[in-house]
């Protein structure tokens, strides 16, 4: 029922816009899209809390097939995302909308709609058809989100290359999904899913492979992720959030959906998904890095974050291949909790950088700065932002990313040496990446927010839009409540993992304060655990400190973490420097200016930017960039007049794979062109060899 | 036929070039304007004639201004003097495209006299800057009072740092002007992407005195009070050029137990220069050890110095006709006992450092000036010899007892941080051994006679520690000076430092800065 | 392989020992004219191109804040006696007591070179070789005002650095004291005062301690250091016969 009237919501929203006016209709069409993602996002929550499947829709087409929809907690946990993620992000929308004549503002919004629309759809399909034809609906509708606000040629590209490059995912994923289907003989997910531990383990290996590497394009997994920076650096600036904060999840979910149930038979495919995962982030932060433009600089860190969180349900996945479910329960916790965790705090960025740009017109790092003192709101919350992206507690990015990293040393447990080198060169560029982000998100905030203003514009900026501000708050206080409630959250995305793994890790979250030796007889130690989680509670308002066991017998910690009493120790300390600093503090206290070095005036320009912030970065990866330089001197006589000096990064993945893959296909063209002079009987040919291969591939797949 | 009967003969055949002899090696020419470009060039290019300085005296309000440029042969000591009249309000064709050694003399003349070279593209922020000073002032006119600050002070235009490089997000990271332990003020604007040098501003005068404007209408002996002490670490030096051009206007012989002297102060200024810059380069690379036996050999040179002539700088010695006073047997033994140790102990310093292999990475390919480079911009002394230039003015313009002393001069192709560290010790030990050859037989007799004052100018030159420093002085009858122009060493060669830190990253700046060991404070003036 | 330190140990002990005993190696310091009982003081008076000295009734005094050591009256028949002391500080006479106990073993310098010739810059250069070593004295330098207790100043305060020492002055925490360091910072020495020169630090900024000399020898400068804090007495800038 709820469905149905946020669905309508939906859909009055755009009409509503139709109306002739400015803000009223926007104010209308805000409300009532925005009463839809609360509808949707408390069936979101519903459905976290509710049994494993609830049928919701159940169409036979002819034809195409079963048309099912189905609500599974994993899908409410989704669609609770991006109801969110919609939900503050559609103030902004609705801002910049107003700003469009009616007709072109309704259809903006109806197909932001129509996004939500076809990504809710999504992440409660059933059988392959639904999968599909929501997943063709989302990309269709990303397209239009990103080719929306203008016709330059720079958008359209990068929005074709979006469509053409989901186009291949999507083919790669609906092979991948045929493949299994005919294999299981169901088109329903649920029917898939169960007929798995039968089939061949080459057929679920290539299936699992392509679904992974095809719907994982989505989410920006290498080798295929040059569209995204692309794409959300050229897209409207209030769509950013929604299309980095909700639409990557889209990936995520959809591998996860197919190849979850494969790599429990296939330990192979977990180890593929946590490498691919690590070096994703690795290259996505290196790559965000170089970047000067807020934007673009925040679509590469998407890259890297979903990189973590494929990371960890790769591990997750690993660990319950090879007999360890909570293990694998622990990761696939920190995988779900960082996309969490990402939807928060980029939703929360992007939001930031569309303030900006809407405040100063610009986004490019080189021509900001100063801002913190012009814009305190926007500039205090960008900050929570950047603080919690770059995983410093008691933000939430910490959580996820330690929990992660914890998880992957219990690689221990497993004896296989490949997979603990694996694991360890895993573990490794996700901590290389941990520390790459910390660099990047101080550049960010300081050569956005701190030092002199480097142009006219961001030194004229006072007031950022509150439709901007008001969201942000929220996404701060929420980064920062998601860091400080981790031992809420877990259990219930334990909940989640379980029918993934096999497990539900938080089972064996004990909230024990102590650890005692096996020495010591088993009824003292039952006496005694009971008393430390008393007195933990007695403490502390929550749950305050998570120890997860493997099991009881030998209990070893899986791991350790208190995010609440980082917090309360950080207040403590905080507290007491203050206190220090009042009690010691003279009676005067001087302020001066800047010391310039006698300066008669600091210029902006004599202050760092980014580039020169990311200079040693640039110099340590140097080889991973293959910079195209281009130099130039202007001279007269012996003076030199003005110098050039024009650098330009590749990326990795469109030189080593993008590019190489055209230059096939265009050869591939032109051999098939080659074949178009021959005569009648050569077609005939063709079309007698094609339905002979037609033949034997069902043939083969059939029975 | 010498090269500079060639030169002159080629000159008489110019069109509207006047070339008049004023004495035997000293050639005086006139041209027009329009040729001064070809005619400047082609004793540069051509007959490899050294720029020496440009200098502009203006003799009375309406009368035009007098612009000389200064050349000499290095092959056999002729000098060349370009003359031009240039009326208020006109302008000349700057001649900094092809003599580029002229550049920073040309925009020295456009902010003290306003004197325009059309053409020069950097004119403006030089000696005067534009946040301080307003334009037009013109301060080395007679029209302005040099003796107080004028009320339009700190009215000038707001400065705009200027900016060569076009990269995206590049900045101009400022050194400067307080900074460093013990630096000397100055703003140096590195062009920079992050870590790599890619053009540097240098923007110096931030110590400028206006000693050439308050050296006028004083008298001729007070004003070497001045010539002395603008530049302490090489006063003698600039004592001694000060004290040639005076002399060379009264027509006085000076004794010979004087010139023997001052020939031997003036080495012993050049090795504690010289080790005092060891010490510098020493401690940028970190290398306190070695930076500590420099700075010994600093010290104890200074108290031989104190010891011979009463103060560890020299200042007070040299007095127009001689030398203030004599020096006694003693202090010459003393002088001829002590040195061989110095040099003794600097010959361990170049030996530890040379087989110090850390430190040779930082200070090897450092901060090269190619030959090329450094004839374009016709840097002087230690720089020039360290970039192939066997130039030195002992040998090629000789002064005083250096007309009779063959001198050896060091020269290295390299033009990096070692190679000018290896001229550094080798022009000390040549140093040591010329004084110890000099005490050897120092005439007896008085050491100094009167200087009589007449009007009159001349050009004196000295080979400074940092290299070639041309002097002229015009006097008035009664010995008032007219016009002290001081062509410094350091003035020639901070102008060229711009091009040696080209490619290198910040944290080489200022092991680069240490090994061209040049002074502010004799470019500032 | 580096045996840096091994040749620096070898060395031995180059320091000087003043303050604790006298220093009285010859050279390490220029010395300077005593004010004297003498018959030709007129003749005196006028030969010194700074006006050092003057004719009194009793002979010649000096003023320190005048003179350049420019030997004029040391040597020929009628010279003036030179000491060969160097603790030539005298105070600013802006009344503020030393910088105390607290200062007496960590002080912080900040040095500025507002148009000094080279010799001074070179003498404070020594302050820090093995020969003088302010460390031993508690003595530092830095680099940046924020951590300087006191200004140290050299040359005749020229235009353009007049900006940039108010703000240095500006960006020192209290307590701060002033050195004006050579002739040329108490009056602008041989330069004066011109349209580039402001000829005098106490004309833009209030100095504490004066350290006479052109250049002052390193001895003289660690001397002005120790007065500052009060670890060492001041003399008095003009000497009556």
């Amino acid at each position: 029922m709820l469905y149905i009237i946020a669905y309508l919501l939906f859909a009055a929203g755009p009409l509503l816009a139709l109306l002739p006016g400015r803000h009223i209709p926007s104010v209308l069409a805000w409300s009532t899209m925005t009463t839809g993602c609360v509808l949707m996002g408390t069936e979101g929550v519903i459905a976290i809390d509710g049994p494993a499947a609830q049928p919701l829709i159940q169409l036979a087409l002819p034809i195409i097939g079963p048309f099912y929809f189905v609500q599974t907690p994993l899908g409410g946990l989704l669609i609770l995302i991006t109801a969110s993620v919609f939900a503050v992000a559609l103030p902004f929308v609705a801002r910049d909308a107003s700003a469009f004549p009616q007709g072109r503002r309704a259809l903006f919004l109806a197909i932001v709609m129509l996004t939500l629309a076809a990504m809710i759809g999504f992440f409660s399909a059933a059988t392959i058809v639904s999968f599909i034809f929501c997943w063709e609906l989302a990309a269709i509708a990303i397209w239009g989100l990103i080719t929306f606000e203008t016709r330059q040629s720079k958008p359209v590209a990068a929005g074709l290359l979006t469509l053409a490059l989901s186009e291949l995912g999507s083919l790669a994923g609906l092979v991948s999904l045929l493949l299994l289907a005919s294999a299981a003989s169901t088109p329903q997910l649920v029917g898939i899913a169960a007929a798995i531990p039968h089939l061949s383990p080459t057929l679920i290996l290539v299936a699992g492979l392509l679904a992974f590497f095809g719907f994982g394009m989505k989410a920006g997994i290498i080798p295929l992720n040059v569209w995204l920076p692309a794409a959300h650096g050229t897209a409207p600036r209030s769509t950013s959030p929604i299309l980095s904060g909700a639409t990557l999840n889209l990936g995520l979910y959809a591998f996860l959906r197919i190849d979850a149930p494969i790599a429990l038979h296939t330990p192979d495919l977990g180890l593929i998904i946590l490498s691919s995962g690590a070096l994703t982030a690795l290259i996505g932060i290196i790559y965000a890095l170089v970047e000067k433009d807020m934007k673009r600089l925040l679509a590469q860190s998407s890259v890297e974050n979903m990189g973590i969180a494929t990371a960890g349900i790769g591990a997750g996945l690993t660990f319950a291949a090879y007999g360890h479910p909570l293990l694998g329960g622990a990761s696939m916790v920190a995988g779900l909790y960082h996309m969490i965790n990402h939807s928060t705090f980029k939703t929360l960025l992007f939001l930031g950088a569309g303030g900006i740009d809407a405040t100063t017109g610009t986004h490019n790092l080189d021509e900001l700065g100063g801002l913190m003192k012009r814009l305190p709101a926007l500039g205090g919350f960008f900050l929570v932002g950047t603080f919690a992206i770059a995983a410093l507690p008691p933000f939430n990015g910490f959580v996820s990313e330690w929990l992660l990293l914890e998880s992957l040393l219990r690689v221990v447990e497993i004896p296989d040496i490949p997979v603990r080198i694996t694991f360890a060169l895993s573990g490794a560029l996700l901590a290389l990446t941990s520390g790459l982000a910390l660099t990047c998100f101080i550049m960010l905030s300081g050569s956005a927010l701190m030092g002199l203003p480097r142009s006219e514009r961001a030194a004229q900026a006072h007031k950022a839009p509150r439709t901007v501000i008001i969201p942000m708050g929220m996404l701060a206080v929420l980064s920062l409540l998601l860091g400080l409630a981790a031992t809420l959250i877990i259990p219930v995305l334990g909940r989640l993992a379980a029918p993934l793994v096999g497990a539900n890790p938080t089972a064996s979250l004990v909230p024990a304060f102590f650890h005692l030796r096996s020495s010591i007889p088993l009824a003292v130690q039952h006496a005694l655990n009971p008393i430390g989680v008393n007195v933990g509670a007695a403490f502390l308002p929550l749950r305050g400190l998570v120890v997860m066991h493997l099991d009881q017998t030998s209990a070893p910690v899986v791991y350790a973490m208190s995010t609440m009493l980082a917090f309360v120790v950080l207040i403590l300390m905080l507290g007491g420097v203050w206190l220090l600093a009042r009690g010691l503090r003279h009676k005067r206290i001087t302020r001066s200016t800047l010391w310039d070095a006698g300066l008669t005036r600091l210029r902006p320009e004599m202050t760092y930017t980014a580039t020169t912030f990311a200079a040693p970065v640039r110099v340590v990866f140097q080889g991973l960039f293959h910079p195209h330089i281009e130099e130039d001197e202007e001279r007269q006589g012996a003076f030199v007049l003005t110098r050039s000096h024009r650098q330009v990064i590749t990326n990795i993945s469109d030189r080593l794979v993008l590019k190489p893959m055209i230059s096939a296909a265009f050869t591939v063209a032109n051999r098939l062109a080659r074949m178009h002079k021959g005569r009648v009987n050569t077609y005939a040919a063709y079309i007698l060899l094609a339905m002979v291969l037609v033949l034997i591939m069902v043939g083969g797949t059939g029975r | 036929m010498t090269a500079g009967a060639k030169i002159s003969d080629w000159l008489q055949q110019q069109t509207d070039v006047t070339v008049r002899e004023i004495y035997a090696g000293w050639l005086q020419l006139g041209c027009k304007a329009d040729q001064l470009v070809t005619l400047t060039t082609a004793l540069v290019n051509h007959w490899r004639a050294e720029f020496a300085t440009l200098l502009v005296e203006e003799t009375s309000a309406e009368a035009p201004l007098a612009v000389h440029y200064l050349f000499y042969l290095p092959e056999d000591g002729c000098l060349i003097e370009l003359k031009i009249l240039v009326r208020p309000g006109e302008e000349l064709p700057a001649i900094s495209d092809t003599v580029h050694a002229a550049d920073w003399h040309e925009r020295e003349a456009w902010d003290l006299y306003g004197l325009r070279f059309s053409g020069h593209p950097f004119l403006g922020d030089f000696v005067l800057h534009d946040d301080d000073w307003p334009e037009g002032l013109d301060p080395m006119r007679h029209h302005f009072d040099g003796r107080r600050r004028p009320d339009v002070h700190g009215s000038g235009a707001n400065w705009v740092p200027p900016k060569i490089l076009q990269e995206e997000g590049s900045i101009l990271f400022p050194i400067g002007p307080i900074w460093g332990d013990f630096n000397e003020s100055g703003l140096w604007l590195l062009e920079t992407p992050g870590e790599q040098i890619r053009y540097l501003h240098t923007r110096l005068f931030y110590k400028y005195r206006g000693v050439e404007k308050i050296a006028e209408g004083q008298t001729v002996d007070r004003a070497l009070l001045l010539a002395e002490r603008f530049a302490g670490a090489s006063a003698f030096a600039h004592a001694w050029a000060y004290c040639q051009a005076a002399e060379r206007i009264g027509d006085c012989t000076v004794p010979a137990r004087a010139q023997s002297l001052r020939l031997i102060i003036a080495e012993l200024e050049r090795i504690r220069h010289h080790a005092a810059n060891i010490a510098e380069i020493a401690g940028s690379t970190a290398l306190s050890v070695a930076k500590a036996m420099a700075q010994g050999i600093v010290e104890d040179l200074l108290r031989l110095s104190a010891r011979l002539c009463g103060h560890r700088y020299f200042f007070g010695l040299l007095t127009l006709g001689g030398l203030n006073f004599d020096l006694d047997p003693a202090q010459l033994t003393l002088l001829a006992e002590t040195l061989p140790t110095l040099n003794g102990r600097m010959r361990e310093l170049e030996l530890l450092l040379g087989n110090s292999s850390s430190f040779l990475d930082r200070i090897e390919e450092m901060g090269a000036l190619s030959p090329e480079l450094a004839h374009t911009y016709g840097v002087v002394g230690p720089i020039a010899r360290a970039s192939g230039r066997a130039i030195d003015l002992r040998r090629t313009l000789p002064y005083g007892n250096y007309q009779t002393l063959p001198i050896d001069i060091p020269v290295e192709q390299e033009g990096d941080g070692y190679a000018r560290l290896r001229v550094l010790f080798a022009e000390s030990r040549i140093s040591t051994a010329l004084i110890l050859q000099a005490l050897q037989d120092v005439p007896t007799g008085p050491v100094r006679i009167a200087c009589p004052l007449r009007e009159g100018h001349a050009l004196a030159w000295v080979e400074a520690p940092s290299g070639a420093t041309f002097h002229w002085l015009r006097c008035a009858a009664d010995g008032q000076v007219l016009r002290l122009r001081l062509g410094t060493p350091g003035f020639r060669n901070w102008h060229a430092f711009e091009r040696a830190v080209e490619g290198a990253a910040f944290q080489d700046f200022p092991i680069i800065l240490a090994t061209w060991g040049l002074s502010v404070a004799e470019n500032d003036r | 392989m580096s045996f840096w330190p091994y040749y620096g140990l070898k060395r031995g002990i180059q320091t000087t020992p003043w303050p604790t005993t006298e220093e009285q190696t010859p050279g390490v310091t220029p010395g300077r004219p005593q004010a004297s009982q003498v018959v030709n003081a007129e003749a005196l008076a006028q030969g010194c191109p700074t006006d050092a000295l003057q004719a009194v009734a009793a002979g010649v005094a000096v003023d320190f804040a005048r003179c350049i050591h420019c030997q004029r009256c040391r040597h020929g028949d009628n010279a003036l006696h030179w000491s060969e002391d160097f603790t030539w500080t005298s105070t600013g006479g802006i009344g503020l007591p030393p910088l105390g106990s607290r200062f007496r073993r960590s002080l912080h310098v900040l040095y500025i070179d507002a148009g000094a010739c080279g010799a001074c810059v070179n003498e404070v250069r020594l302050i820090d070789a093995p020969a003088y070593n302010l460390h031993r004295l508690g003595i530092f330098i830095t680099a940046s005002p924020r951590d300087a207790d006191v200004l140290l100043v050299a040359g005749p305060i020229t235009d353009a650095m007049r900006t940039a020492i108010g703000k240095a002055y500006a960006a020192m925490p209290e307590p701060k004291r002033v050195v004006g360091m050579g002739v040329c910072s108490m009056n602008g020495g041989i330069f004066g005062e011109s349209f580039a020169c402001t000829g005098g630090l106490g004309k833009i900024i209030p100095v504490d301690v004066w350290i006479p000399g052109c250049p002052p020898p390193p001895l003289a400068i660690l001397h002005g250091l120790l007065t500052v804090v009060g670890r060492d007495i001041p003399t008095a800038l003009k000497e009556q016969p």
